[in-house]
């Protein structure tokens, strides 16, 4: 079978909003589950009571459930109880539980690696809890774990092609679509796998360049 | 003198454990009193408790005629903080920040200063330890009696009444003992009230006004170092002192 650039060079418009939904959703969802990682890790790490225990259930549910049972769930199931999201929306929330849960568990692995000698310094010097968290134990946790954060982050981007599923036109969704009408699926599967290969490495460089900023006043 | 410290009847258990067992200590304004004792014997814990680092099980801690501090009293537990600066051991300087930020971080926080002031204070107070060149550098790239340095000027840049070190001298190379030694001898000269926590004889001799031996949770044995290093009166004291002196 020959392989046929002028189709994926005919293609290419389709392809293109498929990767910008698939950014749109994914980084939407990235900056939402960092978010749902420090508030959750903070309110596990200070053993906030009740705050504390449902968040470690969130956690373990999202762990052990598939991702694409939590997607129609939230798709097929939040409307039958009168919570309707559009599609996409309904994609953003899904990938963004799913990931939250993976950075709860990122952001409390960083924080664990923080001094206790920090935070009674912070006390010796009559900084609040709240100052302590965001200015001092916070910015040390992020640097241990931004690989591990990363890491997540190229799972919810990679994990965004569930949402095909549910019939959103992102990247994997407008592959399908097209093979069902074209029938060139090896050039369409090679061509979304250079994408998402792409994807994940512009992902992985912009985080390297701020890994080596934040590195910068440890290394002597 | 004006007493700047009193303690009463001061009492810290964890769980079954007393590690305190009932101190009194009253100190007076610009005082220097060096605490030795062997090690394991509550002299952390007992320091830690005048600025709240530990709340005390029982007893009152007063500062400067100010409120009673009390076991249970948060509130007056976390004013207490305020007035008292602390130095430990492993300096404790915020590794992600630069030497400036380590400085002005609490007081622009608490709204002691602005930035602007917060930075000049900072940077007069490293000129005092001869830091001034380090203020845009990172911890890590001090050396240790450096990085005390810094802690010891971070402290002052609250202008505590009362200054604590516990052990401040401990994990240093020796070389870099001296100027961290040279900057506490400083503010002592200068009217600093400092309860000091050290092995190091030789300030204890120097700069105490007052040398508390301290031992098994209590206070032995007190006295100007002239009496402690050369007619203690406790048999304990005599051998600790046999100990480390020999
Ligand atoms: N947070 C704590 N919990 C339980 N025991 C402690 C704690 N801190 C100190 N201790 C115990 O209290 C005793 C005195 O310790 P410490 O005050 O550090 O003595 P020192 O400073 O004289 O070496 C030790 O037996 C130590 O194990
Ligand atoms: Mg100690």
């Amino acid at each position: 079978m020959d392989f046929d650039f002028d189709y994926l060079l005919a293609q290419w418009p389709a392809l293109l909003d498929g990767v910008l939904m698939t950014l749109r959703v994914s980084l939407l969802a990235i900056a939402a589950s960092l978010v749902i990682g420090v508030l959750g890790g903070a309110a596990r790490v200070m053993k906030i009571p009740l705050l504390a225990q449902f968040v470690a259930l969130y956690v373990e549910l999202i762990r052990n459930t598939p991702i694409l049972v939590q997607l129609f769930f939230i798709f097929y199931g939040l409307p039958a109880i009168g919570m309707e999201l559009s599609l996409f929306w309904s994609g953003v929330l899904c990938l963004s539980l799913w990931a939250g849960a993976y950075q709860v568990e990122n952001v409390r692995g960083g924080l664990a690696t923080v001094e206790y000698g920090m935070r009674e310094a912070s006390m010796a010097l009559s900084l609040k809890p709240i100052h302590y968290f965001a200015l001092v134990a916070l910015p040390i946790a992020f640097r241990t774990s931004l690989p591990a954060m990363l890491n997540t982050a190229i799972s919810l981007l990679k994990n965004s092609s569930y949402l095909q599923a549910i019939g959103l036109a992102e990247l994997t969704f407008v592959a399908v679509d097209r093979i069902a009408t074209d029938f060139r699926a090896i050039e369409m599967f090679s061509a979304i796998c250079v994408i998402y290969l792409a994807l994940v490495a512009v992902l992985a460089a912009l985080t390297g360049r701020l890994s080596a900023h934040l590195q910068r006043p440890f290394q002597h | 003198m004006k007493p700047m410290l009193t303690v009463r009847d001061l009492h810290k258990h964890f769980g079954e454990h007393e590690v305190v067992k009932g101190v009194d200590l009253d100190v007076s304004e610009g005082e220097v009193v060096v605490i030795i004792g062997p090690s394991g014997s509550g002299k952390s814990t007992f320091i830690r408790c005048l600025n709240s680092l530990e709340e005390p099980t029982a007893g009152t801690v007063v500062i400067d005629g100010g409120e009673s501090i009390q076991a249970g009293n948060r509130r007056a537990l976390a004013r207490l903080r305020e007035d008292v600066g602390m130095v430990f051991q492993d300096y404790t300087l915020f590794p992600h920040m630069t030497v400036l930020a380590n400085m002005t971080l609490a007081p622009v926080k608490l709204k002691r200063a602005s930035r602007a002031d917060a930075e000049r204070e900072a940077l007069a107070l490293l000129e005092r330890v001869g830091l001034q060149h380090k203020a845009d550098g990172y911890p890590s790239e001090l050396s240790g009696g450096q990085q005390q340095r810094v802690a010891i000027v971070r402290a002052l840049a609250m202008k505590p009444r009362l200054l604590l070190f516990d052990e401040p001298t401990s994990a240093l190379d020796p070389e870099t003992v001296g100027d961290v030694l040279n900057v506490m001898k400083g503010l002592a000269a200068e009217g600093m009230t400092m309860i000091v926590v050290t092995h190091e004889m030789g300030f204890a001799r120097e700069v105490a006004d007052r040398v508390v031996f301290f031992a098994d949770g209590r206070i032995v044995e007190m006295g100007p170092p002239s009496q402690m290093f050369t007619a203690p009166k406790e048999a304990r004291t005599q051998q600790f002192l046999h100990s480390v002196l020999h």
